[in-house]
């Protein structure tokens, strides 16, 4: 079957608005990430008690999906499901978009954002940060490259190698994101072998509900219906993520309770933290787990496009709850310097932290999700991005796991 | 007197020449120079020390540096420390330039803690600051090598390659660091901070430098207590190397082993 | 069209050697940027002849930096402290708060930005607290009537 992939052209606003909306948001944050870097932190809800606010939760939740993105693409070239091929590039396209977004926030949210250089040129290899430094850029060479493979038609025959290489370094960068916080001994949510693995899975639940997202709107919107079959098998495997994703969750909640050191943490965030309990059981479990499940398993809403979307949606309304609570919800939690000991001080030590994101920190943050939006809109408007055709994918050459 | 054509800065001016064409020898200048230094100390500078005239004896000489078979380290004894003293924490402020009744997003290097043991009720007070670990995890995650250990165990951050990431407050076990929210002005000259980088307990390196105590301790001592002892904890001759030879002493969170130069007793 | 190239690619030409003769600064000639004027300072010597201050200070300086932060090496030939103590004005006791001290007037000038003052002091230690001018070379007349003039200055009630 012969991929014809196209730039995504038509007449009608709807682009236009789209992008000038993107523009506007990106905007907002550009500037308001000029007015932290001109006023200092102060201007955010961070203080010395939570030092990682809203801007790291978009951002690591952006590099998250950005590596599961590419999952698409890796898993018809790494693994042969040539059904997926047509949506590919696609898929690297948005790994791309959403690892420059979640990049942008980070780097935009440094308290010395000029120092970029020095920190591109001075690295200190003990830290899992330095080597994400590497691994972030490297990977939308590396992406970009693998796209390359696949667009030009001379190069198809390396798309093998550059897929298996991207995807190497996908399981390098999403294991380096969560051992951000596994490496920590300091903090009690953290400090765990666990949590590499765990965004691993993540990242392959948030991805993929992006790269649905992306696609349905660009089904609904150019109007060329996805074939029911694929949406079908996209929607069991975000599903058999999502599941994955709980299950990770659990085993690391069901360890801690296992701990007595760790019940006052536990206690914080499953009974009464607050905001974090109810982002972690509203938002992580029920709208990010148990939600999409049933939206996307039962017989009575799995076949239909309007809740696979939802489902999807709900997705990453989950994975930003998830990341609340993770980066946030344990700087919160008060550092167990005297175990047995109730204490206090001028620091904030014993007491659980406050924190409300300020305008320039939600800016910030959805700004780098308009970046994501704008590099996508540009890139499929004037690259070949897009299958003409959306209800007819290859089938597969043993016929087991058939597209029809 | 007549203007200096090869005047250093060009400007042809007199006004920066002090000196007159036939100025003595080096030899008598700098026995003229210590003279002059200690009368000048004497007449207009309260607070000079001895030992700052010993050094200034060789004006322009550097010193050799930090001594990697020094290891500095304090000994708090918190069986002096009162709830309501923080004599070590305004004796910091004063030090460092920092805010006095600092809010959540002022720099604290010392902060005085009260403990209450939950199932006995026995209450302390401490002072802590950062430990100054031998292992310390903030200068593992620290992405630019910026924050380092010196070589005779002081735990610095260097604010010419801190980018501001905040990892280090991330991982720090003790909450030691702080951050810098605001632009500064009115610097101490010896104490550089600025707004965007991290920033902690020095142990007053500054004054380590000069052959003097932490302004912790010095205050501490102004205020009575006497409870904070500094000193190398290498050196077994030293007030402190004695102390925790003989006396019950532990590090906080011992138990992960980062092996901190700060040590407490009485908890 | 070539004609039209051409006549547009010598417009070019002609703009922009226009403009460099006017950044030229000639003597006699007007510029449009003054030049700085700068502050003297108050000690007898720099550690360098001045241009080779000029051109290099910010070598001297980042190489010494390294020096005494991560080795703990105090009382180098550049230090960044005892610059200040000469080059402070005698008015702002400062080196970057009026448009002439010294510092700051050079550095506006070619519009490079002083990253050093984001953390540095721009003004010496008070005295009494710090008695670097002891550290610095200098002859014994330079140091004595340095440190009688600050006197005189704080003495008399002067901004």
């Amino acid at each position: 079957m012969k991929i014809d992939l196209r730039q995504l052209k038509g007449s009608g606003p709807a682009y236009y608005l789209l992008l000038a909306g993107l523009l506007l948001v990106t905007g907002m944050g550009l500037g308001a990430a000029w007015h932290m870097e001109h006023s200092g932190h102060i201007v955010t809800g961070m203080d010395n008690q939570i030092v990682w606010g809203l801007p790291h939760v978009f951002a690591v939740f952006l590099v998250v999906a950005a590596s599961g993105a590419l999952n698409i693409a890796s898993m018809s070239s790494v693994f042969g499901k040539t059904a997926f091929k047509p949506l590919a590039p696609l898929s690297g396209l948005l790994a791309i978009a959403l690892l420059i977004g979640g990049l942008v926030v980070l780097m935009l949210d440094l308290g010395r954002a000029d120092r970029l250089i020095v920190a591109m040129t001075h690295y200190n290899f003990k830290s899992i940060f330095a080597w994400n430094v590497i691994l972030y850029s490297g990977f939308v060479g590396l992406v970009l490259a693998y796209l390359w493979t696949m667009m030009e038609r001379r190069m198809n025959v390396y798309s093998g190698y550059a897929g298996l290489a991207a995807f190497i370094w996908r399981l390098l960068l999403t294991t380096g994101t969560g051992s951000i916080f596994g490496f920590l001994i300091g903090r009690q949510a953290f400090g765990s072998a666990l949590l590499g693995p765990m965004f691993i899975v993540f990242s392959l639940s948030y991805g993929l509900a992006v790269f649905l997202l992306v696609l349905l709107a660009i089904s609904l919107g150019s109007a060329r219906p996805l074939e029911p079959g694929m949406q079908a098998r996209l929607s069991r495997l975000l599903a058999i993520f999502v599941a994955a994703s709980a299950y990770f969750v659990l085993i690391y909640h069901l360890t801690n309770l296992y701990f007595a050191k760790q019940h006052g943490l536990e206690r914080f965030i499953l009974l009464d933290g607050g905001i974090y309990t109810y982002l972690f059981w509203l938002g992580q479990i029920v709208l990010g787990g148990l939600l999409p499940l049933l939206l996307l398993l039962h017989p009575r809403t799995r076949g239909h496009s309007s809740m696979v979307l939802l489902a999807s949606v709900l997705v990453i309304v989950g994975g930003l709850a998830q990341m609340y609570v993770t980066i946030i919800g344990s700087q919160a939690f008060p550092l167990d310097i005297f175990p047995g000991y109730s204490i206090s001080s001028s620091f904030g030590d014993g007491v659980v932290a406050a924190y409300t994101a300020k305008l320039p920190e939600w800016l910030l943050g959805l700004g780098g999700c308009g970046l994501v939006g704008v590099i996508v809109l540009l890139a499929i408007r004037n690259l070949a991005f897009v299958p003409q055709r959306l209800d007819r994918f290859p089938t597969e050459p043993t016929g087991t796991e058939a597209a029809h | 007197m007549k203007p200096d054509s090869t005047s250093s800065c060009g400007c042809g001016k007199n006004a920066c020449s002090d000196e007159r064409p036939d100025e003595p020898s080096q030899v008598r200048r700098s026995l003229l120079g210590v003279a002059a230094a200690g009368l000048a100390g004497v007449l207009l500078a309260p607070g000079v020390r001895l030992i700052e005239i010993a050094q200034a004896a060789t004006p322009g000489v550097a010193t050799t540096g930090a001594n990697p078979k020094v290891r500095w380290g304090m000994l708090i004894d918190s069986t002096k420390c009162t709830p309501g003293c923080n004599a070590c924490v305004v004796g910091c402020q004063t030090e460092n330039g920092l805010t006095s009744q600092p809010g959540p997003t002022d720099t604290q290097y010392i902060r005085k803690i009260e403990i209450k043991e939950i199932k006995t009720g026995r209450t302390a007070s401490l002072p802590m600051m950062c430990q100054h670990c031998a292992d310390p995890p903030c200068v593992d995650v620290c992405p630019t090598g910026a924050s380092f250990k010196r070589a005779d165990g002081i735990v610095l951050v260097d604010k010419h390659t801190c980018i501001g990431c905040r990892y280090c407050m991330m991982a720090c076990p003790y909450k030691a660091r702080s951050f810098v929210h605001e632009p500064i002005t009115n610097q101490k000259p010896d104490v550089p901070r600025g707004v965007g980088t991290v920033e902690s307990c020095t142990m007053c390196v500054h004054r380590v430098d000069r052959g003097e105590q932490p302004a912790c301790v010095v205050a501490c001592a102004a205020a009575g207590y006497n409870a904070i002892v500094f000193g190398n904890l290498n050196d077994p001759d030293s007030e402190i190397a004695k102390r925790v030879a003989q006396f019950n002493t532990r590090q906080i969170r011992a138990d992960l082993n980062l092996d901190p130069g700060v040590r407490y007793q009485g908890l | 069209m070539e004609w039209a190239r051409l006549l547009g690619l010598g417009a070019l030409c002609l703009l922009l050697l226009g403009g460099t003769v006017n950044a030229n600064e000639q003597p006699g000639k007007s510029s449009r940027v003054p030049k700085p004027v700068i502050e003297s300072a108050r000690g007898a010597q720099c550690v360098e002849p001045a241009d080779a201050m000029r051109r290099n200070h910010m070598e001297y300086l980042k190489h010494q930096r390294d020096d005494t932060l991560r080795g703990g090496i105090r009382g180098a030939k550049y230090s960044l402290k005892a610059c200040i103590e000469c080059h402070a004005s005698q008015t702002t006791q400062s080196v970057t708060a009026a448009p002439t001290n010294f510092c700051i007037s050079c550095h506006s000038f070619t519009a490079v930005k002083v990253d050093c003052f984001e953390c540095h002091a721009t003004q010496p230690a008070k005295s009494g607290a710090a008695f670097l001018p002891l550290q610095h070379p200098g002859g014994a007349h330079a140091v004595l009537s340095r440190q009688l003039r600050q006197f005189k200055v704080q003495g008399s009630d002067k901004p």
